[in-house]
Formats: structure tokens, sequence, C-alpha cells
């Protein structure tokens, strides 16, 4: 393929940008960035959450103007944020968050966002069709060209987000996480597509998270840290495994993520039980149909599953957050089937969401007052509503020191205030619970005020594990907690799982990611159509759970 | 902090340039705009009696506006404040009406009450409509509006129509003097005591107490707060019924205060007026305090300027409406760019950003994917 504007000059690099600064801020997103990317090739860009990397992909895109420095792809250069002079010289994006609107069939969407030549403002469907079906085709995706974007699994739009940027011949393709929600299946089958466009002459960018990813596709490597390019374009053969991590993370990333526990002890006890518990379909998933799954003490029990086969559903029946056709569910040894879902949290059931940036946090909402979302439901603050009950609150901090100390005065203060059950709430003493809690999962921030939103995905998480597992609980269910996430945060947030088992609490653990359910799992469930259709036991077969993910066994 | 400084300096300045407009317009039609302005001012404050009808128009303005203020906390835009005050007036009206011989402060008490749980009913109707069904409660607050307005008609030309009126305008008998909390000014002590007390406890209950805060959560995010384990519909309901029990008590305010009696139609535009207070306020109690007091010194100005100009009373108007068009406009745009930002955040994490109901992906297209070579 070659680009619209002409072939690039000989031996002139696909993609070169030199000194590119940006600045959000006080915040230095790109510092003297200086890059060149040799042609047909797979080249990988790691590098933390805020590193820098989606600052950079837009850069290079035209999508963010660059306080310094000059970008040239295929020799050519671009003015800066000239989203359509980087189009004409032959560079395309596929962006971190699905774009497609999700109301059009694949078809109009193809035609509406693609843009390419000889369309027409009126169409009829079957020209449509015709004018789109061989792209479709020819990336092995299988979607008719009717089916509604919404309507589609994520991969499905993923290749659909490749067809599309692939239309306008480019001959730089460049992607922004594309595997942070695909399965390992479908990120294998998108590896195998990018190498395939390499060979036809496509020179590929990919930001990637995981370093077994990386090693599986790149050519050469590139590694961002703190906006700054600390190592790269490096070739795949020369740079090792550590040496990459160690770029990664930094001289003095690691060592200070000890997470501390505080209470130990095994019981032999159930602390979540589901009984034949079926229930609706939703808009997006199967209903679950007569699933029976136990959590004891002191485990962590695995949900593996191609996404949409009921997970979703299998999360809202056991937080209350719709409502069961069939079955019971038990948390503590209480009867919760009909249970609000507050009574169900003070009851010791904590959440970690699919979806962090929606369900976790309320992204305009102070900090402290997301943090704080669970001592709103409770009336007479937790320690009283949640007791000990057989001596036993299970909980997992970090061994952290607060930064802060407030006057004793004032602790005094608000001890007076705490006692006197004044139906009035004291804001700094919320405030000071949040930003010591906040601190021991070293969230990191500038106050208590600022609104989520302004956090990375891997503070968005702490914060979350902050509210849910600071205080006493019986059973967390995370769901994905560490997708999207970068290398230390997952470390981070599966050691956190790991602590809250030792602890002796009961961990349902529901990932895509098969690597961190065999890590992890004490047991092992696979999800398909809204029943459980597997039960493994570690050492964890490979094959055998990929079957069961696809329905192949029963 | 700056933040907070910056939403109040570009407020100021969109009231400024709004003045401008209307002054722009003005001049254009002919009028002198040194000798309008200068009515405003005196109508507002230096006049005779002028700063006392300001506060006058600022008391039902100030009471309606934190009605509306509690409705967005959590999240909901109750826009139909005016038929939640006129129906406050009329169960007041009833009351007092009913029990002639009652104890003074009995009866006013009863009537205040009658007052706010009208209002909570006008309003709770279109609240349960909108949890129950998720019908859009812009619509049936102002259709509820409508509906009060009529009602009000209805009962000042039937059942509660003075029989001694002239039959120029429908209106209903004076309540006993007795009743009445203020002079035909509409201010005084008691008065003002009352508004600064319901306005302090409106403050408490939403900066310091449990279901304020859980309001708050729920309006910025409702999946967020469902998960939390928060019951989103219960604190709606309860964020409706607290915003039309304002709204009734603005309604009793007034008919114990300048009114005495009620006439058709009175105070027209109180309610929807009140929603621009609410939006110049920031949506802030405080904020929306100054606001109130500001556009009651324009209603007083408004009444005023005849005296002094031969400009119609409606040419005013202009000026609410200015506003009201550019805060409109502000409040949409920022709601606007924090979507767009939310669609597309800097650091890498999986699913749609956005807030909102819809657990789906955004279907914001990604900037410049349109463009092409085409």
């Amino acid at each position: 393929m070659t680009a619209p504007s002409g072939p690039a000059p000989a031996g002139a690099p696909a993609v070169r940008c030199r000194s590119l600064g940006v600045s959000f801020g006080a915040v230095r997103a790109l510092h003297d960035v200086s890059l060149e990317l040799a042609p047909g090739r797979i080249h990988a860009l790691v590098g933390q959450n805020g590193a820098g990397k989606t600052t950079l992909a837009k850069v290079l895109g035209g999508l963010q103007v660059p306080d310094a420095g000059e970008v040239r792809i295929a020799g050519k250069e671009i003015p800066p944020g000239d989203v359509r002079a980087a189009k004409a010289a032959g560079l395309a994006m596929v962006h971190q968050h699905f774009s497609l609107p999700p109301s059009f069939t694949v078809a109009e969407a193809l035609e509406l966002t693609a843009a390419r030549p000889g369309g027409h403002a009126l169409y009829r469907r079957g020209d449509l069709h015709q004018r789109w079906q061989a792209d479709v085709a020819e990336i092995g995706g299988k979607a008719a060209l009717a089916t509604r974007i919404r309507d589609l699994p994520v991969e499905a739009r993923q290749s659909l987000e490749i067809v599309r940027a692939l239309a306008t011949e480019a001959s730089v393709l460049l992607l922004d996480e594309p595997t942070a929600l695909l399965t390992p299946t479908a990120t294998d089958a998108l590896f195998e597509r990018l190498r395939r466009l390499r060979d036809s002459g496509v020179t590929v960018l990919v930001v990637l998270h995981k370093l077994r990813e990386v090693a599986a596709v790149a050519d050469t490597v590139s590694v961002l840290r703190d906006g700054e390019l600390v190592l790269g374009p490096a070739e795949m053969s020369e740079v090792s495994q550590g040496r990459l991590s160690d770029a990664i993370v930094g001289p003095a990333g690691r060592s200070d993520e000890e997470v501390g526990v505080r209470t130990a002890g095994h019981e032999e006890e159930t602390l979540l039980e589901l009984a034949g518990v079926s229930s609706d379909e939703s808009a997006f998933e199967p209903g679950l149909s007569g699933v029976d799954l136990r959590v004891d003490a002191g485990e962590i029990v695995g949900i593996a599953g191609v996404e949409g086969n009921g997970q979703r559903s299998l999360v809202s029946a056991i937080a209350g957050l719709s409502p069961l056709t069939e079955g019971s569910v038990r948390i503590d040894g209480d009867e919760m089937t009909t249970a609000a879902p507050a009574r169900r949290r003070l009851r010791g059931l904590r959440l970690v969401p699919f979806d962090r940036n929606t369900e976790g946090v309320s992204q305009s909402a102070p900090l402290w007052l997301n943090q704080s979302a669970l001592r709103l439901i409770a009336r007479d603050g937790l320690e009283i509503l949640y007791p000990p009950r057989r001596g036993r609150v299970h909980s997992v901090r970090p061994a952290a020191p607060p930064r802060r100390e407030p006057s004793r005065m004032a602790r005094r203060l608000e001890d007076w205030w705490d006692r006197r059950r004044s139906p009035l709430i004291s804001l700094r003493q919320y405030k000071w619970q949040a930003t010591q809690a906040m601190d021991r999962w070293r969230v990191r921030y500038d106050t208590v005020t600022q609104p989520a939103e302004s956090l990375s995905g891997g503070n968005i998480q702490r914060l979350i594990l902050s509210r849910e597992l600071d205080s006493g609980l019986e059973v967390l269910v995370a769901a994905q907690p560490t997708r999207g996430l970068d290398f230390a945060a997952t470390e981070f947030v599966r050691r956190s799982l790991q602590g809250l088992r030792d602890a002796g609490a009961g961990v349902l653990l529901i990932s895509s990611d098969l690597d961190e359910l065999f890590e992890l799992s004490d047991r092992l469930l696979v999800m398909y159509g809204g029943r459980i259709v597997g039960h493994f036991a570690g050492p964890y077969d490979r094959r055998a759970v990929g079957d069961a993910m696809t329905g192949a066994v029963r | 902090m700056t933040g907070g400084l910056r939403r109040v300096a570009s407020t100021v300045v969109l009231v400024l340039v709004s003045f401008l407009i209307t002054a722009l317009i003005l001049r254009v039609s002919g009028y002198s705009v040194g000798e309008v302005f200068s009515g405003v001012i005196q109508g507002a404050i230096t006049a005779t009696g002028a700063s006392t009808s300001s506060i006058r128009w600022a008391i039902p303005l100030l009471l309606i506006a934190l009605s509306v203020v509690i409705g967005f906390r959590a999240g909901f835009f109750n826009i139909g404040g005016q038929g939640q005050f006129y129906m406050g007036a009329c169960s007041a009206l009833a009351i007092s009406l009913g029990w002639r011989e009652g104890p003074a402060g009995l009866v006013i008490l009863c009537g205040t009450l009658a007052a706010m749980l009208a209002g909570t009913l006008w309003s709770l109707f279109p609240g349960w409509l909108r949890v129950r069904f998720g019908t859009d409660e812009v619509l049936t607050t102002l259709m509820m509006s409508f509906i009060g307005a009529l009602v009000l008609q209805y009962l000042t030309a039937g059942p509660m129509r003075n029989p001694q009126g002239t039959g120029q305008t429908a209106a209903s008998e004076r309540i006993p003097e007795t009743f009445r909390l203020t002079g035909g000014s509409g201010v005084s002590a008691t008065v003002l005591l009352l508004v600064a007390g319901v306005t302090v406890l409106v403050w408490l209950v939403l900066e310091r107490t449990r279901f304020g805060l859980t309001m708050t959560l729920v309006g910025r995010n409702a999946t967020m707060a469902r998960w939390q384990g928060i019951n989103v519909r219960r604190v709606g309901l309860g964020a409706f019924a607290l915003s039309g029990a304002l709204a009734g008590l603005a309604g009793a305010v007034e008919l114990y205060g300048p009114a005495a009696r009620l006439v058709t139609g009175f105070s027209p535009e109180v309610g929807f007026t009140a929603v621009v207070v609410a939006l110049v306020g920031l949506l802030n109690v405080w904020g929306t305090v100054i606001a109130a007091i500001f556009f009651g010194g324009l209603q007083s100005a408004i009444l005023f300027l005849p005296i002094v100009t031969d400009l119609p009373p409606p040419a005013l108007v202009l000026l609410h409406g200015m506003v009201a068009f550019l805060v409109t406009i502000k409040f949409r745009a920022v709601r606007r760019r924090r979507a767009a930002q939310l669609a597309a955040p800097g650091t890498g994490t999986g699913g749609g950003g956005g807030e909102g109901a819809a657990p789906t992906a955004g279907p914001t297209p990604a900037p410049g994917t349109g463009a092409g070579s085409g």
C-alpha cells in the first residue's frame, strides 16, 4: 500500500518526530521526545499509566497540538494539530475508546466514519453493503453488514475500527491500547492481523500495556516514562525482559508497594452462596440460568469466560442490582435473596465494578465524596452497624503512615461530634478519613477536593480499593479489577486480592485475563451463556479452560 | 478554588453582557439608555421603598430557586416551581379562609404546612413518573405548572371568588389582617428570619447531612450510586418532595406576606425567573441568595420604571430573558465540554467514559474521524 500523497522518499522513516513537548498545566505529559520509526515494521510503545503514550499517539495523529517539536510522516512535515494533513500523509488511527456510533449498522458506520471517496449523500442499503463487503470479509470479520454496532461483541468492534482506519489506504497504522478490552483469543487474532498488515508494507505503531503482548507482536519497542523516551526504539531481539520492565517502572518504582495483612485466620465457612439462581436477560447479556456458586472464607474463586456470557448478570444478582427469577443468595449465612443492595454491603459484601469510570466512581464528584460513599449508607457509622459478628472482621490495609496528622484539639472535637449522633455530619472528619484511607492505598492526588476524573486509571482503581477494602468486609466481588491497568498497578491489585484472601475473606474474581485467573484462583469456574459450564482446580489446563469458554464442553 | 473563582467571574461577565445587549436594543429602539439605567438603580435601590420592594421580590425568588437547587443536586430539573408555588398559596388560602376565627399562630402554621404539602404533592407526581418510568421531568413539571395556574384561575374565579369583587379580575377574598406576617410592603422581621432560617436549613441539608451528600452522588452519577447500594429512586423522590415543599412554602409566604389575597395569574414569571436565579447562583445556596437579591432588584425596577420613563415594563423582562439565554448556553456548553473530555480521557482505562445512567459506550465521535480525503 502507498500513501495517497505518493511514495515516501527512499530510506525515510515512516514516522519521525523531533523534540516533542506537551504540557497540561503543571503536568509535563511529554518532554523532548524524538523518535524515528522504520517503515514496514511493528513498533510497540509501552509505559505506565500517565507516561504519555496516549498523548504521543494523539500528537502523531494531529489530535493534540504540541508545545514544541515537529512531526513528519512519510517524510512530510505535518503542521501541528492538523488531523487532515496527518491523514493525507497516510496515517490512520485506532482509538483507545471505540468511536463508531452504536445505533448505526456496520455498513452505515463505515460509510459515515471512513470517508472513502466515491460515496454519495443518498445511498441505498444494497449499494452500501456492496461498497463495504470486501473490507469486512478481508479482515475475517464475520459481522453481518446490517448488524448494529451496539450488538457486536467487543472484538468485532475492534476489527471494525481497524477496517475503518485502513479504508483510506493508510501506510502508517497507529493503535492506542487496542488490547485493553480484548480476550486472549481476540488479542492473538488482532496480532495476527497486524503481522499480515506489516507484511503488506504497512508501518504499525501499537501502544501496549503487557510485556507478554509486546514480546508476542513487536519488532521494536520504545518505552516512555514520565513523558520522556527512556528506551528505544530498540530491536526486540536485543532487549531483555528485565531491562524492559526496569525501563518502564524506573529505578525506584517497586519497593514501596508492600501490602500488610492485619488479621489472619483461616476458617472453613461459606461467605457467599448462590443456589439455583436464574435471572432475566439484559440488553447486553444472557440472564443466569441455574447458577450454583460458593465462595468460602480464605479462597479466591475465579470466573473465566468470554465477556458477555452472563458475568454482569452474575454480579448484579450478587449485589442485588436486579431481581432474580429463581434461586437464593446468602451472604455470610444470612438470607439476602431480596435484600436491598445497601443491606448486602453492610453485611460485608464489597464490589469492584466492571467499569471503574462509570460504575466505580463519580467522575465529577470530589475524591473524598467518592471515597466516603460506603459511609453514606451506614446510618450509625460502619463499625456500629456492621458488627464483627463471631469476632471476625477481615480487613487488609497497606501499612503506610498517614502523611498529615490533625491537631489533637481537632481530633477531640471530632470525636465529640461523632458521639453526639447529630444528624449533621462533619465534612472535616469525612475528608480526614478519606485522606487516611487514600494514603494507605497510595492514591496519588493533590487535594481531597479534586474531582475523580483528574486521576489516572490506576489511581482510580486504588481509590476504589481504598473504599471497598479499607473497612471490614466478608466477601469481595472483583470484576475485571486489572483491566487497562499498567504493570505496577496490576501487581498492586493482585497482591491486594491475595492479601484479602490470606486475611480470611472470600474473593470472587471475574476476569478475562486467563493468566491472572490461573495465578490467583484457588478454584476456577467457567461461564458460558449464563451458566457455569466448568469447574477447575489448579494446576490449570489452558486448553481445557479455553474449550469450556467457547462452550465446546459441558 | 481558582476553578470556582473562574465560574463566578464568568457568570458576572454573562450578566454584564446581558446588560450591554439589552442597552443596545433599547438604544436602537430610541430610548435613552442612561435614563433607563438610572431608573433601574432608583427602582431597585435608591427610590423611597425601593430596597424594601427589592427584598420583597427576592423572597419568593429565593425560596423557589432553592427548590430548583435541591432538584439539581439530585440530578433533576424541576422547572415547575410556578405551579407548586400556586398550589402552596391556594392551600394556605383555603385553610385561612376556612378557619377565619382560629388563633392566628396556629392557622398560619397549618396554612404553611398545607402549602408545603401541596407543593410536595405537585412535584412528587412528576418525580414519581421520573423515577418509575423515566419520564422527562422537565416536561412533566412544566405541564404540572400550567395545571397549577389553571387550578388557581378556577379557584379565584369560582369557589373562592370574592363575591364583593368588581368582576374585572378574578380574585379571592382577603385573609384576616391578623393572619398576616407583613404589611403591604411584604417585608418584616418575621419573614426575613423565616427565610434566613430556611436558607440555612437548606444549606445544612445539602452540605452537612448524609442525605445531602447522597443526593450529590446520585445527581452526579446515578449508576455509581446504585453500585454503592444507594436507593436511587428513594433519594430522587426525596429530592422532588423537598424541592416541591420549598416552592409551596414560597406560596404561603406570599399569601401571608404581601398578597393577603390571591389574584388569578399573580406573579406569573416568578417560578421561571427562579430557575434563572438558581443557574446564575451557580446552583449553590449562597450564590443563589445573591442572585435572588439581584433579580429581586430587577423585578422591583421593572415595576418602578414606567414612573420615570415611557418604557413599557416588558422591555426590562428582556434582560431576564437575555440572562436566562446566556446562562443556559454557558451551562450546556460546560456540560458538553465535560462530556467530550470524558469520552477521551488522557490515560489508559478500559470501557467508555461519560457519566449518566447509560452504560453503553458513548456515541461521541472521536475528533477528526469524520475528516477525510474525500
